[in-house]
């Protein structure tokens, strides 16, 4: 996966409107740093307004931001995933069933509560799109 | 095929054991965590007991010569295909030429010791006497009689293309047991559980028991407190089962395990319900843990909850997979 | 003991213990209880032990206490079942590398190694069942003159061949593997083949002869 020009601007833009200073990402050959300057006061936008992207709920079941034998998130916001990739997991009953990123993107948020019982379509995870 | 890359012994071909031939002398053999391997195959809509690789020693490294679809459970081995990481108790789909790495078990939620990798169709070995187990003692079984080589191939039943990438909960968080901080293993007293000191029999119980280097798939040599009988016991030789607790003259037990002979002689102070013997054929050696006593009713409701557990996922996986494979 | 015991093996068998001395009669007995008991629902397989018989469950049973009355009935209705069988000869070397615990037999029964070997190969031994390791034979007919008790601790390895004493009993290791009991000697045979039909040389009914071939003193 490769990050495009317009990618890192909408991410730039993206930064700005948080309270977020600075913003790492780390991906299979990609590592992108994002501060936010002091100086400029704010970053202004140079893209339209970012669309988050949210990931929902493929089913009923209980919602597992980390696999139950880790301690780690499979997907803490920050973390570029592909297209395909669990961001989280749903369990129901003995199954562990994933969440998976519709879109290749960053992860912005965590949306639903560890340990959560939640519906067909609950969103559980937003994902900042980013081009393949 | 499945090409062994590692050349790490006690790797074996395991199914959920041998029955039928114990009135030849042969044991029954089987996986360590039964409940681990039915689960792996499960994940694949393979039967319960297909046959797969037991791993006890890593790193381990295999390469699919060809497109496989397979299910890692048991240990959480931060496992790889090629660079990319697997979730532990999950399914996955190889291509031709992909190499899986089991690192050491990590034992962050659950320390356990063995893993089993499962494949679409089950490790394609002969069956001998009921079973495609390794039976190390008699050199038949499992691929050769023997434990896995490095450089050795491993055909894979024939499977019509997998629905995989979903996982099953393991059944340490599912079904936990454990006392005082440490697991736990339910035991039922055996024929000379009254003839040991009452001081013997309550430390049994009350103290924990540590897993001895010298444990093995055969049996588990147990270091704790001394167990004296009243009078010394000679016995004639009997049938023996997985589980059953022995004490020899020394006075500290060796449980056995799969790979236990079908009869033995040494005095039996109890034997774990076959519903948990999976969680010692987990523990790692150098661990510790209780034995707790059980009675008849709750060692069948142990069993029962083993398999609704095993039913659960059977019948959702199957679910799983049509819905996909429906979409 | 003057009636039979029944105790578990956890919930993946019992075992039911006859009373008395050992003896092929009661052994015949068990064979006969065995037949039986392996034709029920409850049962997978009935295996004989020394005058003593194990049931491993197909299923553990809800109800214990109906197989086990069950099993009481059946043992008060067992007659002896003579078995016709076959006498095997094996040629034994006594003693020296291949019999490293003689020294302990002669130690704990006082005996000298001359009398030890003539006490061994004195009887014909029938094979009361088969257990321990693959087409291995527990015998009857020990004389107890030679009994010597188990080791206190097992030993990890003893070879295929290897003839040995624990307890009041004698046997025949089949394939290399630990055992807690006493090698005074060691034979060549065949004693398992899992591509024949039945994979064992021998079964319950058949009968071993020892021949002192060498006693190395």
């Amino acid at each position: 996966m490769t990050l495009s020009a317009p990618d890192i601007a909408r991410l730039s833009a993206w930064l700005a409107e948080t309270d977020l200073a600075e913003l790492e990402l780390r991906g299979p050959g990609c590592h992108l740093r994002l501060r936010l300057r002091q100086d400029a006061g704010h970053v202004t936008p140079i893209a339209e307004p970012v669309t988050l992207h949210s990931v929902t709920s493929p089913s009923v079941g209980v919602f597992l931001p980390a696999h139950p034998l880790h301690d780690t998130l499979l997907a803490p916001a920050g973390t570029l995933v592909e297209a395909g990739q669990p961001v989280a997991l749903l369990r129901i009953g003995a199954l562990l069933l994933p969440v998976t990123a519709p879109v290749p993107g960053i992860v912005a948020e965590i949306l639903a509560t560890s340990g959560a019982t939640v519906g067909y379509g609950t969103p559980l995870v937003a994902l900042h799109p980013v081009a393949e | 095929m499945i090409e062994i890359l590692s050349d790490t012994a006690l790797a074996t071909v395991q199914d959920l054991g041998r029955t039928g031939a114990l009135n030849w002398g042969v044991g029954t053999s089987g996986a360590m965590d039964p409940l681990a391997l039915a689960a792996g195959n499960l994940l694949l809509g393979n039967p319960a007991g297909a046959a797969a690789i037991e791993i006890q020693v890593f790193p381990f490294l295999v390469r699919f010569t060809e497109p496989c679809a397979f299910a890692l459970t048991g240990a959480d081995c931060a496992a790889r295909l090629d660079d990319r990481p697997l979730l532990p108790w999950w399914s996955g789909a190889a291509t031709a030429g992909q190499t899986l790495r089991l690192g050491l078990p990590t034992g962050t939620t659950w320390r356990a010791s063995r893993a089993y990798l499962c494949v679409a169709g089950g490790i394609d070995v002969p069956d001998v006497l009921g079973s495609r187990s390794t039976q190390l003692r008699g050199a038949f079984g499992g691929h050769e009689g023997r434990a896995l080589r490095q450089g050795d191939h491993l055909r894979t039943g024939t499977a019509a293309a997998r629905i995989t990438g979903f996982g099953a909960m393991p059944p340490a968080l599912a079904l936990p047991l454990e006392r005082g901080g440490l697991p736990a293993i339910r035991v039922l007293p055996s024929a000379e559980y009254a003839r040991y000191t009452a001081a013997s029999r309550a430390a049994f119980w009350a103290e924990p028991w540590r897993i001895t280097p010298q444990s093995d798939r055969y049996g588990y040599r147990l270091a704790g407190p001394t167990l004296t009988p009243e009078a010394p016991i000679e016995l004639r030789s009997h049938g023996i089962v997985p589980g059953v607790i022995q004490v020899p003259h020394g006075g500290q037990p060796i449980v056995q395990m799969r790979d236990a002979q079908p009869s033995g002689g040494y005095p039996k102070i109890g034997t774990i319900i076959e519903a948990d013997l999976w969680r010692l054929g987990q523990a790692p050696i150098g661990s510790r843990f209780h034995f707790i006593e059980t009675d008849w009713t709750s060692a069948l409701a142990a069993r029962d909850a083993n398999e609704a557990w095993l039913a659960g996922l059977d019948r959702l996986a199957g679910l799983h997979r049509m819905r996909s494979a429906a979409r | 003991m003057t009636v039979p015991v029944i105790t578990l093996l956890g919930t993946t068998a019992l075992l039911f213990d006859a009373p008395g001395e050992t003896d092929l009669p009661t052994q015949q007995r068990i064979w006969a209880l065995a037949l039986e008991a392996e034709t029920w629902p409850e049962v997978r397989e009935a295996v004989p032990g020394m005058n003593n018989l194990m049931l491993a469950f197909a299923r553990a049973p809800r109800n214990l206490d109906a197989l086990e009355a069950r099993l009481h009935q059946a043992w008060e209705a067992a007659a002896p079942l003579p078995l016709d069988g076959r006498l095997i000869e094996l040629p034994v070397t006594y003693g020296g590398d291949g019999g490293p615990h003689m020294a302990d037999v002669i130690t704990h029964t006082g005996l000298g190694i001359d009398d030890i070997v003539a006490l061994h190969t004195a009887p014909e031994y029938p094979v009361f069942a088969l257990g321990s390791h693959p087409g291995y034979c527990y015998l009857g007919g020990m004389d107890l003159r030679i009994s010597t008790p188990r080791r206190k601790v097992p030993v990890l390895s003893i070879p295929g061949g290897a003839v040995s004493i624990g307890g009041a009993q004698t046997g025949v290791s089949a394939s290399s593997g630990p055992s807690g009991w006493n090698t005074i000697g060691t034979t060549a045979m065949v004693f398992f083949d899992p591509a024949r039909d039945p994979p064992a040389l021998l079964r319950p009914g058949d009968a071993i002869r020892f021949r002192a071939e060498r006693v190395i003193r």
